[in-house]
């Protein structure tokens, strides 16, 4: 049975539990105080760059409300979403495991996939709800006169909702697979330190190490928060997401054996992997900021998109040189987009220090295409770019002005902000946890 | 025509530690089966496996003869376990509703067990500061809310005082009439023959006895004992 009646009374009764939940209600008040402090102390910086106290101002071309405002106010999700909503989904899928609630509602005619997914959708309104402080950081900047691009706020707005679908993919196998809810807060932990690990092990010895990482919520989260949308993290987030709630589903129907449980898991997550290594292929991506950070200009684009096979990038550079970060962010990134690009890192030990090995081709970059090699040292866009049409044998195209974004400065004090974020919110969500738990 | 719930040859081992072997389970719509049993003898093991949260090495349930299995437990079967103390922060009212909503029950039989099992003063109350007692008769009004043919009760009886005793037994046995199978494990035997029409002898993982109390008396060679000389006498 999954009348709209039992639909709508697991709905309310999820809603009622993160109502009454202290976690949520902590939640909500820490990202309130987080948001108002990155948002204070971003508008001040904002303001100081443009030039506010008779300061000298920053170029206003690199004053984007991106950078300045949006990204550093919603950087308090990134934490929430790391070490606060955990304990909230293990709150929503482990409470009922532990106080035998779980036994009684499994046995109704609403089945277990069913009594996930509604679950799930109450914690995506959580968030929802939880990003309502940074909404309205948004909505007072606008009040002061700044500046917000459109598209570069949705596509940071779905870039945490994302980074959040991880936290309760992780969190909801764990508080299913875990005998009790303080197990599962503690192997979430040990999956969040796990990644932190991966991330520091990717920027020092790059690699495969590099490639998992990139799809890691830190990695994930920073293409969003440039305006970039990647097909293939989208995809790879949803499914990392999906396979969490298939674990929570293998591991909440009643009546079966661990070693099962154990097959079923195994299946799905060899499902999970071919997914996740099909998805990561995907070449799609779009470029929302407002500076077109990711794109070449249209000349070059379509001069660069003209060239057909497969471009290889062999840069014999350690990981920790910045002259590899360069490449990889500056030049590769927005390449990659336009042309079929295989890159090869070597030097792998580095040039200096303990483990540093003689490498005497260290600093060379070779590109090759369709048989034809070619050697250049510098990591400048413009040095590259050229370098790789001259090997295609494609015209150097004249190009307009250099850049059409002219950058917004903003010289406005924070007014409302500390009012907002730091009495008002806190009192409201007490106000309403308070009449929640007033049972009536 | 009555409906019958069967299991047989239920066995389940938990590690080195032999729960069933070989228990035998039989109820049926109209009546009240007891499962007794000393502590430890595997009642509540018995009534999970039938129940179908947890799966037994081996053995059959059916319910009219076709085996309950995976899908079907949901709609012949329901189990009230003991010791649950289901969403601690949310009062007794809304737990009603909301298990009578998902069960489709109607208002009327909230209201009915609203009044039978004395919860109408204990509405506005938490679920989580409710004492064992008054725990146990909303565990008992959430089971009596489904609407499973076969209502498997793991201690129905413990904690409550003996006028509770006596009003919760009535009431079951009035929705047992009503054409429901009610299946109690009780571990106090006057509990069990003051209620049970039927009466399942459970010891050490086995089925030692099953049938009326007169039945069982016969079966002991003591046609006038009591049901705790039938007891002792059976295992």
């Amino acid at each position: 049975m999954r009348s709209p009646n039992a639909l709508g009374a697991l709905w309310r009764k999820e809603v009622r539990e993160l109502l009454l939940s202290r976690a949520f209600g902590l939640l909500l008040i820490a990202v309130g105080l987080l948001v108002g402090h990155a948002f204070i102390t971003a508008v001040q910086t904002y303001a100081e760059m443009s030039g506010a106290g008779g300061g000298a101002a920053a170029l206003t071309q690199g004053l984007s409300p991106l950078d300045g405002i949006l990204v550093p106010t919603f950087g308090a999700y990134d934490l929430a979403a790391t070490l606060l909503l955990p304990f909230v989904v293990i709150r929503t899928f482990g409470a009922e495991r532990a106080s035998g609630a779980w036994s009684l509602l499994v046995q109704s005619r609403v089945s277990t996939r069913t009594m996930i997914v509604v679950k799930a959708t109450a914690l995506f309104a959580a968030w929802l709800v939880a990003l309502v402080p940074g909404l309205l950081a948004v909505v007072l900047w606008r009040s002061y006169g700044g500046h917000v691009h459109g598209a570069e706020l949705v596509t940071l707005l779905a870039g945490h909702l994302l980074r959040a679908g991880i936290s309760v993919g992780i969190a909801a196998a764990l508080a299913c697979i875990a005998p009790q809810p303080a197990t599962a807060a503690v192997a979430t932990l040990a999956v969040t330190v796990g990644l932190w690990a991966l991330d520091f092990i990717a920027a020092t010895s790059g690699g495969i190490a590099e490639q998992f990482a990139a799809f890691g919520p830190a990695a994930a989260l920073r293409q969003f928060e440039q305006g970039l949308v990647r097909a293939s993290t989208v995809v790879v987030l949803v499914a990392v997401l999906a396979s969490g709630l298939v674990a929570a589903m293998i591991w909440s129907v009643p009546g079966r054996r661990v070693q099962a449980r154990l097959r079923s898991s195994a299946g799905a997550l060899v499902v999970a992997v071919l997914l996740v290594g099909l998805a990561s292929r995907l070449p799609w991506s779009w470029d929302l900021s407002e500076d077109q950070r990711h794109s070449f200009s249209p000349e070059v684009s379509s001069a660069l998109r003209s060239i057909s096979g497969e471009l290889t990038v062999e840069a014999h550079l350690a990981p920790e040189d910045p002259r590899l970060a360069d490449l990889r962010r500056g030049v590769l990134a927005r390449m990659e987009r336009v042309v079929k690009t295989r890159f090869v890192q070597r030097g792998g030990g580095g040039r200096t220090g303990l483990f540093a090995h003689p490498d005497s081709a260290y600093g060379e970059i070779w590109y090759s295409l369709a048989g034809k090699r070619v050697m250049e040292r510098s990591t400048i866009d413009n040095i590259v770019v050229e370098t790789v049409l001259r090997l295609a044998g494609k015209e150097q195209p004249t190009t307009g002005a250099e850049s059409t974004y002219y950058g917004y400065s903003m010289n406005s004090e924070p007014r409302y902000a500390a009012f907002l974020f730091f009495l008002a919110w806190p009192l409201l969500m007490i106000a309403i946890f308070w009449r929640a738990r007033r049972v009536s | 025509m009555p409906h019958v719930l069967h299991a047989t040859a239920i066995t389940r081992r938990f590690g080195v530690i032999e729960a069933l072997r070989g228990a035998e389970l039989r109820a049926e719509t109209g009546r009240v089966t007891g499962l007794i049993g000393p502590n430890g003898a595997g009642k509540s093991t018995l009534l999970a496996c039938v129940a179908g949260l947890d799966e037994p090495d081996s053995g059959t349930v059916t319910m009219d003869g076709v085996p309950t299995g995976a899908t079907r437990h949901a709609t012949s079967v329901f189990l009230v376990p003991d010791g649950a103390r289901p969403w601690v922060d949310q009062s007794v009212a809304q737990v009603l509703s909301f298990f009578a909503a998902v069960h489709g029950a109607p208002p009327t039989l909230v209201a009915e067990l609203h009044d039978a099992l004395l919860l109408t003063a204990l509405r506005t109350q938490r679920v989580g500061a409710l004492s064992k007692g008054q725990g146990k008769r909303l565990l008992i009004a959430l089971g009596l809310l489904t609407p499973h043919p076969f209502l498997l009760l793991d201690e129905p009886f413990d904690g409550l005082d003996l006028r509770q005793v006596r009003d919760v037994a009535a009431l079951l046995r009035t929705h047992a009439e009503r054409g429901r199978g009610l299946v109690l494990s009780i571990h106090q035997l006057t509990d069990a023959a003051r209620t049970c029409d039927d009466l399942v002898l459970l010891d050490a993982g086995r089925t030692v006895a099953m049938g009326t109390l007169e039945d069982l008396r016969h079966r002991s060679g003591r046609p006038e004992g009591g049901i705790e000389e039938v007891f002792l006498a059976l295992t």
